[in-house]
């Protein structure tokens, strides 16, 4: 079934201590508007992500609050500088109280 | 001889000869009506592709590359593979080997013709009735989620594979019936797929170019931007219908099978690539 909320986050293979490294996330949500209307003549009701935590280790090192002008299946790039090995965790909230969460280990040598 | 004689036989003759060279029009009339007159491309195949990357670039390949949300399809795809259902306690790989190992390069000869149902066979078509025939299962619903991670998995299996589809002998007519319907004008716009895909290619229709036919049938099922979805080939089909107000046919009917054959034939040569990524 097509689920939302999965969630895929690519990192380079090989970390240098100290390196700045581009983290790329995917994850599937319909990001439906509010605005739109179905087949039956009626509204379909708003479900987008609202809400977009990152953490590095217990860091919280961002934070975005995203609208309904997002497209569906969000993807987005943001760069980390490596300097200790921890988990990078994602963590999406949608405005219909779901919490969707991934962490990718960042081991740099 | 009368001088009203001499003007009825001079008549007589005018309209045998007439007769004659009507009936020879109408036999060449007949002969040629099997054949479709191909439409050629307005403009040359390098002034289509710097116009193409004039408009589009690099962009979708590029968004591709960054993450393809079909691949999430995929790895559904494959977990099906080898899920076991049906009255006979066996699933796909059960009879294909574990990773498909028995279907790579299968695909790129699909859809072909097959004599046990005497009609042109796809690759979706081919799956369900594996399953009601072998697996003992009940048949997936076309484009279902299911049933396109099904496909779209099958298909990846002979990815990098050139396309190889084959219109020699029995397939031959389904490929003409698929030809004709491409050069048919449909709908109330009256449209024909070639107007826009081979004679005009390359040309912009209001914000879009139109694209040329070679690269239709090589990356289904893609990921399209205006679905926020996956969808088949078929389902693209349905679209072009509905754009030129034309009632669209349901999926794996004869008619959208031969003209998946016919458009399968112009891209081959060209390597599978699924999921594909498109606008």
């Amino acid at each position: 079934m097509p689920a939302v909320g999965r969630i895929k986050i690519r990192v380079p293979h090989s970390i240098a201590r100290g390196q700045v490294i581009p983290v790329e996330v995917l994850v599937t949500h319909p990001m439906e508007t509010g605005l739109r209307k179905g087949k039956d003549g009626k509204v379909i009701p708003a479900y987008f992500i609202n809400n977009v935590d990152i953490y590095y280790g217990s860091d919280r090192i961002t934070h975005c609050d995203w609208t309904i002008a997002v497209s569906a299946n969000p993807f987005m790039t943001f760069y980390v500088k490596a300097e200790k090995a921890a988990p990078i965790k994602i963590v999406y909230k949608d405005n219909k109280g779901g919490v969707y969460e991934q962490a990718v280990q960042i081991n740099p040598s | 001889m009368s001088r009203l004689g001499r003007v009825l036989v001079m008549l007589v003759c005018a309209f045998g000869a007439l007769t004659a060279g009507a009936w020879r029009y109408a036999l060449a009339a007949d002969e040629a009506a099997p054949q479709i007159k191909e439409y050629k491309p307005n403009i040359s195949a390098r002034e289509y592709e710097k116009r193409y990357n004039a408009v589009y670039g690099k962009y979708t390949e590029q968004m591709a590359e960054e993450g393809n949300p079909a691949d999430f399809m995929l790895d559904d795809g494959k977990d099906l593979f080898s899920k076991v259902e049906g009255s006979a306690g066996k699933s796909c790989a059960s009879c294909h080997g574990a990773n498909g190992e028995k279907l790579k390069g299968a695909a790129a000869g699909f859809p072909k013709y097959d004599p046990a149902t005497k009609g042109i066979n796809t690759v979706a078509l081919q799956i369900n009735r594996c399953r009601e025939d072998h697996m003992g299962a009940a048949p997936l619903k076309y484009e279902s989620y299911d049933q396109l991670a099904l496909d779209l998995y099958v298909k990846s299996l002979s990815n990098g594979v050139p396309i190889k589809v084959s219109i020699d002998g029995p397939a031959r007519p389904f490929y003409e019936a698929g030809k004709a319907y491409y050069y048919k004008r449909h709908g109330q716009f009256n449209f024909s797929c070639a107007l826009c895909h081979v004679k005009y290619s390359g040309h912009m229709m209001r914000a879009n170019l139109l694209s040329n036919n070679r690269h239709h049938a090589d990356h289904w099922p893609s990921y399209r931007l205006k679905w926020a979805g996956t969808g088949s080939l078929q389902r693209r089909f349905r679209g072009c219908n509905k754009n030129v107000r034309q009632k669209p046919l349901p999926f794996e009917c004869e008619t959208y099978r031969d003209l998946q054959l016919y458009l399968t034939y112009q891209a081959n040569g060209l390597p599978i690539q699924v999921p594909g990524f498109k606008m």
